[in-house]
């Protein structure tokens, strides 16, 4: 029982990770409807950041959050602006091949520059531990699970009472009749797309401390956020949340009761069978993916 | 004008055969293909150095592999991102049952085709209805289970470690001292995938992908099975994606799962197509052309250091083609490169046109009864839209549907052609065996003689009209030749000869609403379903329009027509039925129905009928 308690706690916190990251690529999905296949890249280009800033500054990554969270906001603005926006009206499957090609030289990028070394920062607090009730839990994923709590109440006040986010919301439902409202359509996508960046880049920060930094990383973390938003119906941010808590505990539990190195079938074949029988995501939240 | 003729029966072949061997091979396109594939061979085999063979089985290799993956990705516009999952099977099937069996690699290569295709339709089965990025996600999704599962399973495939293919020499066990051999089978490979390519392309299978890609409901009216169109694409697609997986696998002599079902290889191979031109025969061969020397050559001469380099340089050209070239290079460039061509010896020849001789008659005798929709209901949440509506139609009459806009007629056409499932009622149509069916399926409903037209018109954008028309015309007729046959014919009746050649997405709307009928009429339906046909065409042309509904009747055939064109429907129609908030409010011959009174409240409203004193 008790490493079943464990179990359910490592995996909740594992989950805020994965819910950072998935609320940043549901936001992209949902406002500007571009599926971004090179979101991952965004969180591998943050973690480089907060490792320099580390190695060259000093500069602890959970300190290093502010500039890098700007970084990528610019970025995600700049990306949207002079890649997506230009193909807005252009087919599917180009924009599928302009997100696609984006990862593939990012990820090639860093493989020239840094070669495929892994780089981490010096051990931290964060990666200690703190017993709570007999549970050992590691800090810097309690600290994730706070931010991501943070994130996304920060997100749903953002969205609710200011007028940006009245405008994002209206987008987001009905790009025509906003556009007749008057709302900046192409201004409110480059924001959508710099705040889900940005929330990337919050994740790079708290990533840090616990991963070493790979050019593939991205790769091995957004194909599970694309699992969660799947799961959290493709356009909810509250869903992506809750996929993320799933995906967590599925991530934790197999990888104990079926096999470590199986864990990923498992949620990958989950991942199919939503989208194959429930498309519209497991809560029903989204406007589903038919 | 008639579409009388009491010819023999359509279905006989109405065209004579292509040209002969030696007239094709006479013709520049040809011959520049082939003495541009040549090269392929010619350049390794004058230079002989080992590098340089290496450079060009890779090309075949991944030419090949991208030609393959065109036949999904471009043909049927399915973007798989996971099909190295194929490659890796065709790899494996074979090392595995030449190191288990002793089996030749060659009998692997056709073992691991034919389970790369029963996969392949496993996948896509399930994944075919997914949106655009979905099926992407999902084929990727696919492929890391594949890799995992190969990983884990280390006792089958050795897992992570790898697995090194027995080394036994010569042509049976595809592996040799002379690499120049490689290069030989690479070349067959690839040959064999553009020949695939190209004889879909050119083909009813090719045409009813693009109609598929360019708009399913207007294909599925057409009598195309979505489906089963891309379930024989991805099939072929992953055959042949496997078979050169075999040889790769032989070539490597060394297989492990990270390279066999590689995400990155698998971009690469939709990446090189994208650059030479989605859906275009030559394209995903040129695009590799261009883009794998470059990497190799990289790879080559900077060794380590230049590790990424290929990767950053790949992205990067795929990030510029999609700004600037969207369509590839062939699909760019290839129309003028294909007029330059036609300038040389022997080009320029335009191929004889043969016009179909008009089809026979529908059998079966008149005024019986050929469609019976019985208390049809439709709800959409909650809205009735269709409230039992019954209603029969018998050969050889042309029926009018009236009523105000909103009152749900095309919601009955759309239950009366399959597109929309009634909630409750039936629909049964008489087939040609004289049967009664009830088909489930758009598809089924055309094969068994239900032709209908879309209120909103639904060309297939960037086919050009003749093209449109063919799509129709495969329904009954297979080979490609009798197809054109007929849509010319099609093309003169409806008065779009003159514009067949034109893109069907440039033509005004009285052009689009006639090219909706003849795209329909070529199906040869034994029931014609008109939607508001004469919207949008000027006085001359409905007066047209109307003649050839009446020679469409006068043919056997039986029509029921929506239309807002009183003067049109009241002179064309024998019988009218008027619906009004989904019922059916009157029905009768036209001078009737137009006096009923409920039929004039639905139009003008109660105070009207009040005010005349009616």
């Amino acid at each position: 029982m008790d490493v079943l308690i464990q179990l359910v706690l490592n995996g909740i916190l594992l989950g805020s990770m994965y819910a950072i990251i998935s609320v940043g690529l549901t936001l992209i999905f949902g406002i500007v409807r571009v599926v971004n296949f090179a979101h991952g890249e965004f969180l591998m280009v943050g973690m480089y950041a907060a490792y320099l800033l580390a190695a060259k500054f000093g500069l602890h990554p959970y300190a290093a959050a502010v500039p890098i969270v700007i970084l990528l906001f610019a970025i995600g603005a700049a990306v949207q602006r002079f890649l997506i926006q230009p193909l807005l009206g252009a087919e599917e499957h180009i924009q599928i091949f302009a997100t696609v090609g984006l990862s593939t030289a990012l990820v090639n990028l860093a493989l020239l520059v840094f070669g495929a070394d892994l780089y981490s920062i010096p051990p931290s607090a964060a990666q200690g531990t703190v017993m709570v009730g007999g549970f050992s839990l590691v800090k810097g994923q309690l600290v994730m699970f706070v931010c991501a709590l943070a994130l996304v109440a920060g997100l749903h006040l953002f969205m609710q009472s200011t007028a940006l986010g009245r405008a994002i919301r209206a987008t987001a439902q009905n790009r025509t009749a906003a556009l007749l409202m008057g709302v900046k359509v192409d201004q409110i996508y480059v924001i959508a797309f710099g705040i889900g960046a940005a929330c990337v880049g919050l994740a790079s920060a708290l990533v840090m401390p616990l991963y070493p930094v790979t050019p593939t990383i991205g790769t091995y973390f957004v194909l599970t956020a694309f699992v969660v938003v799947v799961l959290g119906g493709m356009r909810s941010m509250y869903g992506a949340f809750f996929g993320a808590m799933i995906i967590g505990l599925v991530d934790s539990l197999s990888g104990y009761y079926i096999a470590p190195d199986l864990k990923e079938v498992v949620y990958f074949a989950i991942f199919l069978a939503i989208l194959i029988f429930k498309p519209t995501g497991l809560f029903g939240l989204g406007r589903g993916t038919e | 004008m008639s579409l009388q003729d009491s010819s023999p029966a359509s279905t006989a072949p109405v065209s004579s055969g292509g040209p002969s061997l030696l007239a094709r091979l006479a013709n520049p396109r040809v011959y520049c293909a082939l003495l541009a594939l040549s090269l392929l061979v010619i350049i390794p085999a004058w230079s002989g150095s080992t590098f340089v063979i290496h450079v060009f089985v890779t090309i075949c290799v991944f030419g090949a592999l991208s030609t393959a993956w065109n036949i999904l990705g471009g043909y049927a516009g399915q973007l798989s991102l996971g099909h190295t999952v194929f490659y890796g099977i065709g790899g494996y099937t074979a090392a595995l049952l030449l190191q288990h069996f002793g089996l030749s690699p060659w009998i692997g290569m056709i073992g691991g085709a034919a389970l790369a295709a029963l996969v392949s339709i496993g996948i896509g089965y399930p994944c075919f209805r997914l949106r655009g990025p979905f099926f992407s996600l999902a084929t990727i999704a696919f492929l890391e289970v594949v890799r995992l599962l190969a990983i884990h399973f280390n006792g089958l495939t050795g897992g992570s470690a790898g697995l090194v293919v027995p080394l036994q020499l010569g042509w049976p066990w595809m592996i040799f001292r002379e690499k120049i051999n490689y290069l030989y089978i690479a070349f067959g490979l690839l040959m064999l995938s553009l020949a695939v390519s190209y004889a879909i392309r050119n083909s009813r299978l090719g045409y009813a992908l693009t109609a598929v890609r360019e708009r399913d409901s207007a294909a599925q009216a057409a009598g195309i099975n979505i489906n089963g169109v891309k379930l024989w694409a991805i099939a072929a697609s992953a055959a042949l994606t496997a078979t050169v997986g075999t040889f790769h696998a032989m070539y490597m002599t060394f297989l492990e799962p990270a390279t066999l079902f590689s995400l990155a290889t698998a971009i690469e191979i939709a990446m090189f197509a994208l650059i030479g031109g989605l859906g275009t025969v030559a394209g995903p061969l040129l695009g590799t052309v261009l883009v794998v020397p470059l990497a190799e050559l990289a790879r080559g001469w900077l060794g380590a250091s230049a590790n990424g380099l290929h990767g950053f340089v790949y992205g990067t050209v795929l990030v510029i083609i999609t700004l600037t070239l969207p369509g590839g290079l062939v699909g760019t460039f290839g129309p003028f490169v294909t007029r330059l061509i036609d300038k040389l010896p022997g080009g320029g020849r335009t191929r004889p046109e043969t016009v179909a001789p008009a089809a026979k008659l529908v059998g079966g005798t008149l005024g019986e009864p050929v469609l019976k929709a019985t208390n049809l209901v439709k709800r959409f949440g909650g809205l009735v839209a269709t409230d039992n509506v019954s209603l029969t139609l018998k050969r050889g009459e042309i029926l009018g549907v009236i009523g105000p806009n909103g009152a749900g007629k095309t919601t009955v056409f759309a239950q009366l052609s399959g597109f929309l499932a009634p909630n409750d009622g039936t629909v049964e149509l008489l087939g040609q065996d004289g049967k009664w069916h009830q088909p489930k399926t758009p598809d089924a409903f055309a094969r068994l003689g239900i032709g209908r037209t879309f209120q909103i018109v639904q060309p297939f954008g960037k086919l050009s009209v003749l093209e449109n028309i063919m799509i129709g015309a495969f329904l009954r007729h297979r080979s490609v030749d009798d197809a054109r046959a007929v849509a010319l014919r099609v093309a003169r009746t409806v008065g779009l000869y003159d514009v067949k050649d034109v893109e069907a997405g440039t033509l005004p709307i009285g052009g689009l609403k006639r090219l909706e009928v003849a795209r329909t009429l070529a199906t040869e339906p034994t029931i014609l379903l008109l939607d508001e046909v004469m919207a949008g065409q000027s006085q001359s042309d409905t007066l047209k329009m109307v003649e050839l509904v009446r020679a469409i009747r006068d043919s056997g055939v039986s029509v029921i027509a929506i239309e807002h064109n009183m003067q049109a429907i009241m002179s064309l129609s024998d019988r009218i039925v008027v619906i009004d908030s989904g019922k059916v409010i009157a029905e009768g011959a036209p001078e009737t129905v137009v006096r009923e009174r409920r039929v004039i409240e639905a139009y003008l409203g109660e105070d009207f009928v009040h005010a005349q004193g009616l």
